[in-house]
């Protein structure tokens, strides 16, 4: 599955980056997390509670950061298993100063396997958008209000609707 | 011998109690103690087992056992491989993995537990460390330079490596006018019968008896095979074949499973069910067909076929189940159809790669083989601007020239493919099909008309060619109270021979079918025999019923005309009696013919007593039924959707022994074929995962799909059997996918496109459609 | 097949029911026909701790006409809605969508409150309560409220449904004279689901020579059900010809990302929005003239 595709946020590259690569601020951004603490140098042991509406799982895995060159590119790895099945995935991410906002461009192929690459192939890349549409928010609220942002992780909002 | 139900339609003895849900499937077995097994399922399609942690599910409420690779290590064989193809890699699959998987659904663990609830939670505390490995899915890239062999040892990914010549292949390509090429690929396909897998085992530890029920095609096999793989002494093992839900050949194999849970009932004292989800059939139970075919065909201009030569890539799994290296080798045989091909060439290359195994799926390579031939026939009619019905007739062997020896080595039995060409036509009104074709055209319309001209080989088979034996036995015997007991070796699940061999029974013995019980799937009850699929039970099965009959028949003659004083040799059975020819009244009543020979005071002298005879029929080739198949189809140039606007199938299986279910396994295999034509695919991602993976997602046809079947036979017996029965199971299948396939590219022809591969999805078709509008004529 | 463990419980009315919903929270998923939720559950994507079986409730299944509108029970199954002699006449359009919905089984459990809330992409209700402009009413512990279609859905599986709240009711406007409806459909064979739908309500002027008014919805072609406003735009006030209907509908997929999957791309279900709006608005149009 690939992802590809651009955000804007209402901060300079550098603010922006330091966002990115603090894990206590990152947590907030990666929607479901429950637990992120370091693994090794660049890399953290993540619980990611994930899901849209009825169908949701719990994952546990590694989140690792490559390639930094700061404040402009980095490589983010995840490599996450539950019940459901299992993904892994690359994404690059590119920042570029844009009149006091940052551009970013993201580019990534994540692979999933077990359960929801059996049954939910129709819906993955529609779950994949909205993680990625999820995560910049977050990140624009965490960047809107400084650092005085609630401490609890961010959950999924609106997409509580009920299975019938 | 009267033929009062022979040749009937009469309904189904099986079908009351199918339809009013009295059967009895696996799932539907209960025993006292019974305990449920659940398996663990590799999500990976390559990966390494670093370790199996059963401690939490050990622990889980309600688990009484759970077994990983490294437990059973060396207690169950793997799973067998009958076939035999000269230098063929070992590509056998252990029962549970122990130090690597290889395809998304490959058992990794083993459970047990007091219920299925239990059973199934408990599967989610076991802990699996896997390291993935790259998974190889494209079998050209899995045999390309540099890719990673998936077995142990081995170099590559070819698992063997098989060719057959016949005639001057040379020569034929020498004085050709044109060679036409094209690659063709045969998709992979799941199966999807409606009941799924299921094993129910009991020990019983006092007697030492093993008894496993499974849905099985083979009972008698699948005994040897436990026997063999938990070094179990045969003889205590007893399989029944409960009512079947449908097999299609995905039942015509041993599983892993079976010889599990047998280990289980007896390793626990307990008896133990594994019933199988649709998902687990789905990824571990054998799919269907996956060839790709590179064909270059030698021609004159006058629309002779001069040579074939054909290259085959068969993508096989990563593993052999029971026959997976043989059923390509089928299409080898088959190659040249229903032409009179000089000279032909096959080369399989079959291919390890990360999926479950692929195996006997209706048609068992036989419908590769018809849809390639046909393809080239329409490809060859295309080239030449000749109509396809032309170019097939001129190709064809007459009447005479049976029996007909093929250059890939086989004999078809009799045929006379004109006549059921000629009868198609009529039916389909062929001539105004096309006229109605270049009026619709005009409009903007794509009318397609496809043909399939087809012989297949069915009715397995002579033993010297079949990899474990391809005779079937028959015990008949008549009971002291006149019933008679037919206990076959075949092993039918849905086919119809609790019916039919009662016909057959009450015809050669002069009785009503309602006395003639036919007994099948217990290895405790019915002697050994081979089973069902190939379309053999009739043809096999059925003709050692018969000659069972005839011998009981023969010795009932002989006590009746020692009764009445006439001779044994001139009498007549009919309505119930049995009576000299020449002088009806000297007769004795059926009933008491078979009392004298329990009774034993009035035979004749040398004469044993009792009412028994068993047969072993070997049959001396296979059959080879035929036909001709023409399908109409309308392309919705807008959406791509293909429609069935018609479809006439003429089918020649020899004798019939009952019309009604001769055509509902036409109909059924058909429809079985429009699946593969329109809908169905089994798709593996890159990273092997099967995302075809419920039938949220695989298409089924249904009957909102269909056209109405107009249906006809021609009858040519067989010389193979007394009861000139070809056999008919998987014809509709092998005749039908190239008659749909030809109705399409015919529909598009007006595109400049001759050939699309199948599924014939409304995505495919509309691209097709799209880039090559400007190429409208 | 077989779902994790959870806890059952069938409240006796409304009020009960909602305050189970309240109090559990994310953790409780509402069971009505169970043809989405069950699926779900055995195949163990979703695993509610609770499940609340509102099924049975009285006096949710109806379809009567009240205040002028026509008001809709969230229980009614989509075979009632098929088959209602007062939607036939009063709002055809919804005993079409109706029609085409799964198969036999599914309509015969499944409810109309139940496919809203749980909003699938390629559900087909959203398309027609979308070109209805059809009212949502929502309840809860505090009282009920009314949600525009329009409003309704948010994205992929989601709406606006607060946790808490329950769908009750769906009102829809009686046609109009000179209005005609029609829902078509391109369907995934293997689940019927809409690979695109599109339902579209045409109001026409004097004559019927003119579309005063378009509403269309569409289905199947991205995350969530939208109404194509630039076709309605194209639409509106516009003499009818075939070229117009052509026009418009090539604005079906407009301003959306569409879907793609392995039964269909992006591309193609962009492609057939723009057919499937043609064929719908012909329909439609012809339906308002008079013509079945």
């Amino acid at each position: 599955m690939k992802l590809a595709g651009t955000a804007s946020l209402p901060a300079p590259p550098a603010e922006v980056w330091s966002l990115l690569t603090d894990p206590s601020r990152l947590s907030r951004l990666l929607p479901g997390c429950e637990r992120l603490e370091p693994d090794g140098p660049e890399r953290y042991k993540a619980t990611v509670k994930f899901g849209i509406a009825a169908i949701s799982g719990k994952y546990a895995g590694t989140l690792e950061f490559a390639h930094k060159k700061p404040p402009n590119s980095l490589i983010l790895k995840i490599d996450g298993k539950g019940l459901p099945g299992f993904v892994k995935g690359e994404g690059r991410l590119e920042l570029r100063a844009k009149a006091g906002d940052t551009e970013i461009a993201y580019n990534g192929e994540a692979q999933v396997g077990g359960l929801i690459a059996s049954v939910g192939q129709r819906m993955l890349d529609a779950a994949a958008r909205k993680i990625v549409h999820q995560f910049f928010e977050a990140a624009k609220a965490e960047l809107a209000s400084g650092k005085g942002a609630a401490s609890e992780p961010s959950s999924l909002g609106q997409s509580h609707a009920r299975g019938k | 011998m009267t033929t009062r139900f022979i040749g009937k339609p009469l309904k189904r003895k099986e079908d009351p109690r199918l339809i009013q849900g009295l059967s009895h499937y696996v799932d539907d077995l209960n025993l006292a103690g019974m305990h449920y097994a659940a398996f663990l399922r590799s999500p990976y399609a390559h990966a390494n087992i670093r370790s199996v942690d059963l401690s939490k599910a050990r622990r889980a409420s309600g688990v009484v056992l759970a077994l990983s690779g490294t437990d059973i290590d060396g207690a169950i064989q793997p799973v067998p491989c009958a076939a035999q193809i000269p230098d063929m890699k070992s590509g056998a699959r252990p029962v549970l993995a122990r130090d690597r998987v290889r395809f998304v659904g490959e058992s990794v663990a083993v459970l047990v537990a007091s219920d299925r609830y239990a059973a199934r939670d408990a599967l989610d505390l076991i802990e699996v460390d896997y390291e993935p490995l790259t998974p190889i899915v494209n079998p050209e890239k899995a045999i390309a330079k540099g890719a990673a062999p998936l077995h142990a040892g081995q170099k590559d990914n070819v698992a063997f490596k098989w060719e057959l010549e016949g005639g001057d292949l040379k020569a034929a390509f020498q004085a050709a006018d044109k060679v036409i090429k094209q690659r063709i690929v045969n998709q992979r396909l799941i199966p999807v019968p409606i009941e799924t897998r299921g094993v129910l085992a009991d020990y019983q530890p006092g007697e030492g008896q093993l008894t496993v029920w499974s849905s099985t095609q083979i009972p008698h096999l699948l005994r040897t095979q436990i026997a063999s793989m938990l070094n179990f002494p045969e003889t205590l093992v007893h399989v029944v074949a409960p009512e079947v839900g449908g097999g299609f050949g995905t039942k015509l194999n041993v599983y892993p499973e079976e010889a599990i849970v047998a280990y289980l009932a007896i390793q626990l004292g307990k008896p133990v069910k594994w019933s199988e989800s649709r998902r687990e059939n789905f990824q571990a139970t054998i799919h269907g067909r996956d060839q790709i075919d590179d064909l270059e065909v030698a021609i004159k201009r006058d629309g002779t076929i001069l040579g074939l030569r054909c290259r085959v890539i068969a993508d096989l799994g990563a593993y052999y189940q029971l026959l997976t290296p043989l059923i390509p080798t089928l299409t080898g045989l088959m190659m040249t159809g229903c032409y009179k091909i000089p000279a032909a060439r096959m080369e399989i290359t079959g291919v390890f790669t990360n999926k479950m195994a692929t195996d006997a799926y209706r048609g068992a390579g036989r419908p590769e083989a018809t849809y390639l031939i046909e393809r080239v026939m329409d490809l060859v009619a295309a080239e030449l601007k000749k109509d396809p019905v032309e170019v097939r007739r001129k190709n064809f062997p007459q009447p005479k020239d049976f029996p007909y020896a093929t250059p890939t080595g086989l004999i078809y039995d009799s045929g006379d493919y004109q006549k059921a060409l000629d009868m198609a036509l009529k039916v389909a009104d062929y001539k105004k099909l096309r006229q109605e074709q270049a009026k619709l055209r005009k409009e903007e319309r794509y009318m397609g008309i496809g043909i399939s001209t087809y012989v297949e080989i069915c009715g397995m088979g002579p033993s010297s060619a079949m990899p474990a034996g391809g005779w079937e036995s028959a015990t008949v015997r008549v009971e002291p109270t006149g019933r008679v007991s037919v206990m076959t070796g075949s092993s039918p699940h849905g086919q119809g021979q609790e019916t039919t061999f009662a016909q057959m029974g009450a015809d050669v013995l002069g009785i009503d079918p309602s006395q003639v019980q036919v007994v099948h799937g217990d290895t405790s009850v019915v002697p050994y025999g081979i089973g069902t699929f190939g379309s053999r039970a009739t043809a096999v099965g059925g003709t050692a019923v018969y000659k069972s009959l005839q011998k009981v028949k023969e010795k009932l003659a002989r006590i009746a005309a020692h009764i009445v004083g006439s001779d044994p040799e001139r009498m007549v059975f009919a309505n119930g009696k049995i009576f000299a020819k020449q002088s009806p009244k000297k007769s004795v009543a059926f009933g008491q013919a078979v009392s004298a020979a329990y009774v034993a005071k009035t035979l004749p002298a040398e004469m044993e007593p009792g009412l028994e005879a068993t047969t072993f029929f070997e049959p001396t080739n296979f059959t080879y039924p035929f036909g001709t198949h023409i399908c109409v189809v309308e392309i919705d140039a807008e959406t791509g959707d293909v429609k069935l606007v018609r479809y006439v199938a003429v089918d020649d299986c020899g004798n019939v022994i009952n019309p009604l279910l001769v055509e509902g396994q036409v109909q059924g295999g058909i429809v079985q074929s429009v699946g593969q034509a329109l809908f169905e695919e089994a798709v593996y991602d890159e990273q092997g995962q099967l995302i075809t993976g419920e039938l949220m997602d695989y298409a089924l046809p249904r009957a909102s799909d269909m056209c109405w079947i107009e249906a006809a036979r021609t009858v040519t017996p067989t010389p193979v059997n007394p009861l000139g029965v070809k056999g008919v199971g998987e014809a509709g299948t092998i005749a039908a996918t190239p008659a749909l396939a030809g109705a399409v590219a015919d529909a598009l022809a007006p595109f400049g496109v001759h050939h699309v591969d199948m599924p014939f999805k409304r995505e495919k078709i509309w691209q097709v459609v799209s880039k090559n509008r400007r190429r409208v004529q | 097949m077989i779902p994790a463990s959870f806890e059952y419980q069938a409240p006796k009315t409304l009020d009960e029911a909602l305050r189970l919903v309240e109090r559990h929270g994310d953790e409780a998923k509402l069971l009505a026909g169970g043809h989405s939720l069950l699926p779900l559950m055995k195949l163990r994507l979703a695993t509610p701790r609770y499940v609340i079986d509102i099924g049975h409730l009285r006096g949710m299944s109806y379809i009567r006409e009240e205040n002028g509108q026509i008001a809709i029970g969230a229980l009614t199954t989509h075979t009632e809605i098929e088959q209602s002699a007062l939607l036939a006449s009063k709002c055809p359009l919804l005993p079409e969508t109706a029609a085409q919905i799964g198969d036999v089984q599914v309509r015969n459990r499944g409810t109309i409150g139940g496919s809203l809330a749980h909003a699938d992409p390629g559900a087909d209700y959203p398309a027609a309560i979308l070109a209805l402009d059809a009212e949502i009413i929502a309840a809860n512990t505090s009282g009920t409220r009314t949600i525009p279609a329009r409003d309704f859905f948010v994205d992929m599986l989601t709406t606006q449904l607060h946790p808490g709240e329950i769908l009750t009711q769906i009102r829809i406007a009686p046609r109009r004279a000179q209005s005609g409806a029609a829902y078509e459909k391109l369907h995934q064979p293997a689940s019927g689901f809409a690979i695109v739908g599109v339902a579209a309500n045409v109001l026409l002027g004097e004559g019927g020579k003119t579309i005063e008014q378009a509403a269309i919805g569409i289905t199947g072609l991205s995350a969530r059900a939208f109404r194509a406003e630039a076709v309605e735009r194209a639409l509106s006030g516009k003499h009818i010809s075939e070229k117009v209907i052509e026009d418009a509908s090539r604005n079906g997929a407009e301003g959306v990302e569409p879907l793609s999957d392995l039964h269909a791309s992006g591309e193609y279900r962009r492609e057939m929005a723009r057919v499937f709006t043609r064929r719908a608005v012909a329909r439609a149009i012809v339906a308002a003239r008079g013509g079945a």
